[in-house]
């Protein structure tokens, strides 16, 4: 294999040996922390235009499923990884990770000292960009400080027009910011018939398919840069329909409700944060991804009520409003990749369109 | 022979929504009371005020509603209406309001009996009725506001509610008469 580079924008590099496509590219560097689920990681548009540094050290080992995918076509930049492995037993594996990475363009990078890495970002304040190339020289510093992050991410990756999943049971409307499947499969297992909307679509253009609930999608990118229509969108919905929001979702759901929102230093990708379920009084772990989190303080608690709460970084995991039937959380209650143990979120959205109709 | 209809986690989730619906139409907990019906509304009611109080850090009154001579769930005792006393509870109910709260609504008999016994405690500015289940075939104007589960069961079916205080576990089932 041949031999490339991980460079960072604070000049720094790091040399290792390519797998999937020999692409040179550019983005933001991230770094997951899950043991597991890269597959699911590599699909999720929450990676948009993003390298993603893989703390677990043994990746590819489970090959690519059908099962897997939180995307069909992964947008993600770059892996980062320990040990790549292209040996897989899984029954499922129908691709090996390299095989899928050089037919979706998307290089990656192995034998880099990954934990050294997520240290390293921890201590680097905010966004740092980041390069995989074949020579570490200054042309190629140039071109990545020439680079400019983009931030129209959810209109890169959500779709743009409107498509249905149809079953038997409960109208539910998803309005997409750049979804992972595991929200369309959690749903179908529920047999809800869903349509998904664009992120774009109005209030009006809701409220005409008549839905029993309305489920506001993960994506990637910042909620500050979606402008105020969707944030009227979500508050004149949620005044008449059963709503539930998930990651992105969840962050425009506080905004339009009076929250703010603050970038975190280093975006948090990981599973094992205990999470405290603050009306139960337990705990449970889920999958977070999230480079923004709702200031505590910052909540009307005339409108919000906190509902979940992470014990490590103290953030605010899950809203709910006084007046209505709408919640949110900030984690991946699909639970792809796991721990499953928030799934039955979807549950009580199921019951609080039930408990709607009388 | 008998099927479990809401499991643990079901029955978890049930009293969680049943608590933000109370903080919904209530706009939030002020001059709550909240009156369980002996025996397992009694368990249900801690369990939303227990709810109440971590999301609200209020401490909302519970109270307990006794049923004392016949339950109108049993056959022979059908002609005879249920008497409710309210006599354990200890604070006042007038200007309050009140939100009763029982596991099954069947013939509403019940719920009748225990407005009655608080309605003679005080005049409450309003009273709510929440039930895990309602299975129908009422003989009275009466509707629950919030409801854990709807069940419609035959009358041959009996109803079973577990609370994991007294009984092995959390449950709801329905037993083949």
């Amino acid at each position: 294999m041949a031999k490339r580079y991980l460079i960072l924008e604070d000049g720094s590099a790091y040399a290792g040996e390519g797998f999937g496509a020999g692409a040179t590219t550019s983005g933001e560097v991230i770094s997951s922390l899950n043991l597991l689920g890269y597959q699911e990681t590599i699909t999720d548009q929450i990676y948009h235009n993003q390298i993603i540094i893989f703390a677990q050290p043994a990746i590819g080992n489970v090959g690519i499923n059908h099962d897997s995918y939180e995307s069909i076509l992964p947008t993600a930049k770059g892996m980062v990884v320990r040990d790549v492995t292209n040996i897989s037993t899984n029954r499922l594996s129908r691709l090996s990770l390299d095989e899928f990475l050089q037919q979706h363009n998307i290089p990656g990078i192995s034998g880099i000292d990954t934990r050294y890495l997520v240290r390293k970002l921890r201590k680097m304040d905010g966004p740092v960009k980041g390069s995989i190339v074949d020579v570490a020289d200054a042309h190629a510093f140039d071109q990545l400080n020439a680079t400019v992050l983009t931030n129209r991410q959810v209109d890169q990756v959500a779709t743009p027009k409107p498509y249905p999943n149809p079953d038997t049971g409960k109208n539910v409307v998803v309005i997409d910011f750049g979804l992972k499947h595991g929200i369309l499969r959690q749903l179908s297992e529920r047999r809800c018939n869903v349509t998904v909307l664009p992120w774009t679509a109005s209030a009006q253009d809701v409220l005409n398919l008549d839905p029993d609930g309305v489920l506001l999608s993960t994506g990637p990118g910042s909620p500050l840069d979606l402008g105020e229509g969707v944030l009227e969108m979500i508050r004149t919905v949620q005044a008449e329909i059963p709503l539930f929001a998930i990651g992105l979702g969840h962050e425009l759901f506080a905004l339009a409700n009076g929250a703010q929102l603050a970038a975190l230093p280093v975006e948090y990708h990981g599973s094992s944060h205990p999470i405290r379920r603050i009306i139960t009084n337990d705990i449970l772990y889920a999958t977070q991804g999230q480079g923004y989190a709702v200031i505590g303080k910052s909540i009307d608690r005339d409108r919000l009520i906190t509902t979940y709460v992470d014990l490590i970084d103290g953030t605010v995991q899950g809203l709910r409003h006084r007046d209505y039937p709408a919640f949110s959380v900030q984690f991946f209650a699909d639970g792809a990749p796991g721990p499953h143990e928030s799934r039955d979120l979807f549950d009580e959205f199921m019951e609080s369109m039930t408990a709607r109709e009388g | 022979m008998a099927k479990v209809v809401v499991d643990a986690m079901a029955m978890q989730r049930a009293l969680t929504r049943i608590t933000y619906e109370i903080i919904e139409r209530n706009k939030g907990v002020d001059d709550l009371v909240i009156l369980g019906i002996k025996t397992r509304g009694v368990y249900l009611a801690r369990r939303i005020a227990s709810r109440l109080q971590q999301l609200e850090n209020v401490t909302v009154p519970v109270g307990d509603l006794d049923i004392t001579s016949y339950r109108d769930d049993i056959e022979h005792d059908a002609d005879r209406d249920p008497k409710v006393s309210a006599a354990n509870i200890n604070f006042s109910v007038a200007g309050k309001k009140v939100i009763l709260v029982d596991d099954v609504l069947y013939t509403g008999r019940t719920i009748r009996a225990a407005m009655s016994a608080v309605m003679d405690l005080g005049r409450p500015k309003s009273i709510n009725l929440a039930v895990l289940v309602d299975r129908g075939h009422r003989e009275l104007p009466i509707r629950a506001d919030f409801v854990g589960k709807n069940i419609p069961s035959s009358q041959r079916e009996r109803i079973k509610v577990s609370v994991s205080e007294i009984d092995d576990r959390d449950a709801v089932e329905i037993q083949q008469a």
